[in-house]
């Protein structure tokens, strides 16, 4: 699908894919940096050239595959549902940040630097060019705009990158609520499901809330009161309930609206969809409860003492 | 190893975020929402139980079945005007209910009233 140019649908999916890259941009200068570190000085300047002509070369080929795959049924309700958990481990608060595994040995070999830098950075790049792929709809114009701004930022903009977000930490949290919505209309737009949706329009909006609810739960986790958080897992975990009876009723043809429903076996399901839910959340408290309980008396019990 | 991860403000932004950008980004997802809704609602059905006019079409482009063909763009624009009216509304707000605290007794702007 091609977007009419600097229409409003086309400067919102340029903008998205400009917020995607600055909050999903990898840490390629931090990589090579740590991949040449025992090269060579002559060799660390090839290493830096090829490394980054590498990584770009490699974000380009999976940038165009990604436009392909989406378009095979299915990819783009898992591409949905990929963005829904990049968005939420984006918003977890990290503690210490990590270095990545490929890198923490420094290459001997020039092939072995180019080799890691590049294999870092197809890594570190899958969700980045999966949020491009989704938020571009398939427009290959988008997706090299997309790459054209994520490119100075693989080669130059890692400290403008750092002191935006530094500076005014809500573009991660904007990030965030962009990357779950391009994961909502990536599940409402799979091919599948299309028409599905139009059967049961409803669960559009219970799938809207049941993907913010779950990838931006480290946000307002952050702001609710111990006795609340539970609603963290609940919340979700209620909507999932609630579109499983719609999707069950569509499978094996059953009447899951009480106002339709004809025989007592049909109202029971009615009952159990409504009702059903409150035993299991009750049993998840007490659960949660005993687990709190049962550490706290853990922490507070003196350490056994081994008598010989 | 995300870039953002270098900031340690950025790393925990859900912490380090200030009052006026989580209201923001907090009106912008309800617009998000919003534009979910006006999506999920079938027109059709409210306007034969006449709910349209009474709930939804506040005129236009502004109604919630409208919100379904809006972009990021607009949901941004929408919800910065969002966030504006609620920190203008809690600025007024406090100004009015401070003005209901009567003032310590011997402050400089206490006017004495005696009987």
């Amino acid at each position: 699908m091609e977007l009419e140019l600097f229409s409003t649908a086309f400067l919102s999916a340029l903008l998205t894919i400009i917020l995607i890259d600055l909050v999903l941009a990898g840490d390629n200068a931090l990589i090579i940096g740590l991949v040449a570190r025992n090269l060579p000085k002559e060799t660390q300047t090839k290493v830096i050239f090829w490394g980054t002509f590498g990584a770009i070369f490699i974000r380009a080929v999976m940038a165009i595959l990604v436009v392909y795959i989406l378009a095979v049924p299915g990819f783009m309700l898992a591409g949905g549902v990929a963005l829904v958990w990049i968005a939420r481990k984006l918003l977890t608060p990290e503690g210490n940040s990590e270095t990545s595994s490929l890198v923490k040995a420094p290459a001997v070999t020039f092939g072995a630097a180019v080799r890691t830098i590049v294999i870092a950075d197809a890594v570190m790049g899958v969700d980045n060019v999966l949020g491009i792929g989704g938020a571009a709809q398939g427009s290959i114009l988008l997706i090299v705009l997309g790459l054209a701004v994520s490119v100075p930022i693989i080669v130059w903009g890692s400290q403008l990158v750092i002191k935006l977000v530094d500076r005014y930490p809500s573009v991660i949290l904007l990030g965030g609520a962009v990357l779950a919505w391009t994961g909502y209309t990536m599940v409402v737009r799979e091919p599948l499901l299309i028409t599905w949706f139009e059967g049961h329009p409803a669960a559009k909006l219970v799938v809207a809330i049941l993907i913010f609810s779950i990838s931006l739960s480290p946000w307002y986790s952050e702001r609710l009161s111990t006795e609340l958080k539970p609603l963290v897992v609940l919340l979700p975990a209620l909507l999932v309930w609630m579109l499983a009876f719609e999707v069950a009723g569509s499978l094996w043809k059953m009447q899951v609206d009480y106002l339709l429903a004809t025989g007592p076996g049909e109202y029971l399901l009615e009952a159990l969809r409504w009702v059903g839910w409150i035993p299991l959340a009750a049993l998840f408290l007490w659960a949660r409860e005993q687990f709190i309980a049962r550490a706290a008396r853990r922490a507070t019990s003196p350490p056994l003492r081994l008598s010989r | 190893m995300l870039l953002i991860h270098r900031s340690q403000r950025a790393a925990n932004a859900v912490r380090a975020v200030s009052a006026g950008g989580e209201l923001f980004v907090a009106s912008v997802v309800v617009c998000m929402i919003l534009a979910a809704f006006g999506d999920a609602v079938d027109p059709t059905f409210l306007g034969e139980a006449g709910l349209e006019f009474a709930l939804f079409d506040l005129g236009g482009e502004f109604s919630v079945l409208a919100m379904r063909h809006w972009h990021l763009l607009q949901l941004l624009v929408a919800g910065g005007v969002i966030a504006a009216g609620i920190a203008v509304l809690r600025v007024a707000a406090a100004a009015y209910f401070r003005s209901l605290h009567p003032g310590l007794a011997r402050s400089v702007d206490k006017v004495p009233i005696k009987f």
